[in-house]
């Protein structure tokens, strides 16, 4: 049996100067490889777990922590950031708060060159980096003069070229149109399939959720209130609604035939099973 | 001369001054009082550009952009606030006061309401929008979420017959986005115009009776959502996507004659008519009407 | 979406001789004209120094970015000239050499008044080109070999960088403000909309110090740096020169207590009535014309 790559054992943390904690008693394990959804309402606590992960919290930003986060072994407390950042990628909402740079180029470089890594390497892990992004000939380009998808792209890219071994996106879709989200998620599920990279994603759309995650967890008030596959969460419909959460529309369509009577199978979470199972129910022909 | 649209838009063209880009070119568009009309398209279509003409913020480099029957030409943007309302993406491009209250009051006193009617607008938005443990903050503590709602409601105040949204419920929970949709409800039945630039389908698929989709600065269609989402070519060439509930009806009942449905429970009923069994007494399902929108 | 304004100076991507040279010893020639610029009242040498930086700037291809950017010497060139040819800022005896009016007009007034000038547009236009030809980030790393601090040196960086992110920023948010029917002009009117970039900005910089630092940006051990900036023989070569012909300039100027040509040259009295009549013309006009632009703007 693998150990967790991720761990937290009984986390409650407060921001410096609040008495609400923003965690509480969270106990969550995840595995290498997994791709895991964390869904919950604006200010449910869902930011700072992903925070916990690199270690910003409590390390950057102050704060009480009990408890201990584990990554690959190692108690996230005991290392700075920086070291962490070998280990975790992090990517946050709004893409354009993560360029720094003059160029594509020296945008990926930065994560490197604070590592250490030497000329030679660099020149050959930027344009590799940039081609797992799609991302191949904009090295000249100004990070401030790309598309929002181009530039959380590079904003992955930053963080891939250091060969983290999880990472973690923070919303990364919300600033961006239709084309620059599938692009995101592509790569991000590319990563997880292709390199077995762990993948945590906190996210509002529930419909691309259950396209792509393993696992899904529910954040309400700081806890951990719902912990599992796609299936077993979305099919609760009613229990998302109570928490100003939704589920997928097929999930949502299912469970709405089940109260009537009408429906008796698993609850589809995506939409080829739902049409599947809907033209079974109206005697439609398959395909 | 017959009552003025709500918004004329006539062979409107627009280049960026700087670097030559057009933004829009040749688009022909009427909106009447009272509509409540969706502008969908991939970023750089030209929608965000297509709605700064309707308050004057850009002047069409040709062609004319009649609003309320007055032509923007000669308007200033502050002459043109009294009619129509602009919601900016991004709250905090647009707040500034020292409270939300005062915020609240900022817009109608600028295009001179007087104080008795301004108190009485801003009870009537704090109760709305649920802002009342709010009202003394500044805009700046209070969580995002909530400053998103402020950003709305500092607008609605000013009661234009026009309201623009542009990306209401970007980075916002379900949550919110359900008070957005009732917001676009209630002033439906105030009969304002509302336009709401948007890639959030199944908000508009709730709410909107008419659809516009831009690509590469002109307008390629505009039609009820109905018949946008059922356009499978239409959506694939703008790189939408319908909602999902669309996309499953129409795989399974719409070549059978069935709804493209925008809803699931729209869906559903047409599910049991058609599987034939008996009608059940109806469970009331709590989750419907939320977990629709 | 993303639109960056250009900033009215920014680099000029080209690949002339000027552009390849190491961005140190560019500096070393900027430094040294400003210092040349200010040890001399020598009108020539000065004269010379500005027409050496437009060659340079030809040779760079940067003429008409240059000459865009020179604007900005109209107003300063003209009231320069014309109040000194009136009010020299030279300790008296002034000669006087014609009248206008109740005004008198010195002649050792519009030497100094050119002697001003011509320490300006020297510096300015060696400046401006080599802003011109050299990539910033060049420049930065080129700075951090000369063991400039890293963090210093990536601030300077980044404020170059997000002065063009906040020029749209502004943009936006005037944008809301006036869509809210605010009304005025002129300053108190631009004042709200200093508490949203304000706070906008504080929230950048917050996100980006979390980004950073997840990048490993804190790391106090041994860094390495992409971008590669060669020294070659050349740029010694025009370093050394820089250095030799502008200290030996200096020095020598110094040695000759400035090496003031005022006595040597004499204005004729049309020549000095004719140039206060069109700077004063020149500087009235920039000023009508601001006004006037201004107000068609609001």
């Amino acid at each position: 049996m693998t150990d967790p790559i991720i761990r937290f054992d009984n986390v409650t943390y407060s921001y410096p100067g609040t008495e609400e904690p923003a965690l509480r008693d969270i106990d969550l394990s995840i595995m290498p490889g997994e791709y895991v959804a964390i869904l919950g309402l604006n200010g449910a606590g869902k930011t700072t777990l992903g925070l916990c992960v690199n270690g910003v919290v409590p390390t950057m930003l102050g704060g009480t922590l009990e408890g201990t986060v584990t990554v690959n072994g190692l108690d996230v407390e005991e290392y700075p950031v920086r070291e962490m950042a070998k280990l975790v990628g992090m990517v946050f909402d709004n893409p354009e708060f993560q360029m720094s740079q003059m160029s594509v180029a020296e945008e990926v470089a930065l994560g490197l060159e604070n590592a250490g890594v030497a000329y030679d390497e660099m020149v050959r892990i930027i344009p590799e980096t940039l081609a797992l992004v799609g991302l191949s000939g904009f090295e000249e380009r100004s990070p401030l003069g790309l598309s929002g998808g181009q530039q959380q792209r590079l904003a992955i890219a930053a963080v891939l070229a250091m060969k983290p071994q999880i990472l973690i996106m923070d919303e990364p879709t919300s600033n961006l149109d239709p084309i620059g989200k599938q692009e995101v998620f592509e790569i991000a599920a590319k990563l997880n399939r292709e390199a077995g990279m762990t993948v945590v994603v906190i996210e509002h759309e529930v419909e691309v959720m259950a396209q792509y995650a393993d696992r899904v967890i529910v954040i309400d008030h700081g806890r951990v209130i719902m912990n599992g596959s796609p299936a077993e969460i979305f099919a609760q419909v009613d229990k998302l609604t109570e928490l100003g959460l939704r589920a997928p529309e097929a999930a949502v369509l299912a469970e709405t035939l089940r109260a009537d009577g009408f429906w008796k199978g698993a609850t589809p979470t995506t939409t080829e099973p739902a049409v599947a199972a809907v033209r079974d129910l109206i005697g439609a022909p398959r395909g | 001369m017959a009552d003025p649209k709500a918004i004329e838009v006539t062979k409107a063209r627009f280049v960026y001054p700087s670097g030559h880009v057009v933004a829009l070119d040749d688009v022909d568009l009427t909106i009447e009082h009272g509509e409540i009309v969706g502008i969908i398209g991939q970023n750089g279509s030209g929608k965000t550009t297509l709605t700064k003409l309707f308050n004057g913020l850009l002047k069409p480099t040709s062609g004319s952009v009649v609003v309320n029957g007055i032509d923007t030409a000669g308007k200033s943007v502050q002459e043109m606030a009294a009619h129509v309302g602009y919601v900016f993406q991004n709250p905090n491009h647009q707040l500034f006061a020292r409270t939300v209250e005062a915020e609240l009051q900022f817009g109608p006193r600028n295009i001179g309401v007087s104080e008795e009617e301004i108190a009485e607008r801003v009870a009537r938005a704090v109760e709305f929008f649920g802002l009342k443990d709010v009202l003394e903050e500044h805009p700046y503590r209070v969580s995002f979420p909530i400053r998103k709602l402020v950003g709305i409601a500092s607008i609605v105040t000013m009661q234009p017959s026009i309201l623009i949204l542009d990306e209401p419920s970007t980075g916002q929970d379900h949550q919110t986005t359900h008070i957005i949709n009732d917001l676009m409800r209630r002033l439906r039945e105030d009969g304002t115009t509302v336009v709401c630039v948007s890639h959030d389908m199944p908000l508009l698929a709730d709410v909107v009776e008419r659809v516009v989709v831009m690509k590469n600065t002109q307008i390629i269609a505009d039609a009820s959502p109905r018949e946008v989402f059922a356009d499978e070519p239409l959506m694939a060439r703008t790189n939408l996507q319908a909602p999902q509930i669309t996309q499953i009806a129409m795989q399974t009942v719409v070549p059978l004659g069935g709804p493209v449905a925008l809803t699931p429970r729209e869906l559903a009923d047409d599910i049991e008519q058609r599987a034939g069994a008996k009608k059940t007494a109806r469970k009331p399902v709590a989750a419907q009407k939320g977990a629709a929108s | 979406m993303t639109m960056t304004a250009a900033l009215p100076i920014s680099m000029i991507p080209g690949d002339s001789v000027i552009h390849r040279i190491n961005p140190i010893a560019k500096l070393i020639w900027v430094v040294g004209y400003i210092v040349l610029a200010f040890a001399t009242q020598n009108i020539l040498i000065l004269g010379v120094m500005a027409v050496v930086a437009f060659l340079v700037g030809i040779i760079a291809g940067v003429v008409k970015p240059l000459l865009k950017a020179m604007i900005i010497l109209i107003p300063i060139g003209s009231s320069l000239l014309a109040l000194q040819i009136i009010a020299p800022a030279v300790e008296r005896p002034w000669t006087q050499v014609g009248s206008i009016g109740p005004l008198a007009l010195y002649g050792d007034g519009l030497y100094y008044g050119l002697v001003l000038l011509g320490r300006i547009v020297a510096s300015l236009i060696i400046a401006l080109v080599v802003v011109m030809t050299t990539h910033p980030s060049d420049l930065f790393t080129s700075l951090a070999k000369l063991k400039m601090p890293y963090t210093l040196n990536f601030m300077l960086a980044m404020t170059l960088q997000l002065i063009p992110v906040f020029q749209r920023e502004f943009g936006i948010i005037m944008s809301a403000q006036k869509s809210r029917g605010m009304k005025g002009t002129g300053f108190s009117a631009v004042l709200p909309s200093f508490v949203p970039v304000f706070v906008g900005a504080i929230e950048r910089v917050q996100q980006l110090s979390i980004s950073l630092e997840s990048r490993g940006f804190g790391s106090n051990g041994f860094k390495t740096s992409y971008r590669q900036v060669k020294v070659r023989a050349r740029d010694w070569i025009i370093g050394g020169i820089g250095v030799i012909v502008i200290a030996g300039l200096s020095a020598y100027s110094i040695y000759r207590g400035l090496w003031s040509l005022s006595a040597e040259i004499q204005f004729s009295p049309e020549f000095v009535t004719g140039l206060f009549l069109v700077s004063a013309l020149a500087f009235f006009g920039t000023i009508a014309v601001t006004i006037a632009y201004s107000f068609k703007k609001s």
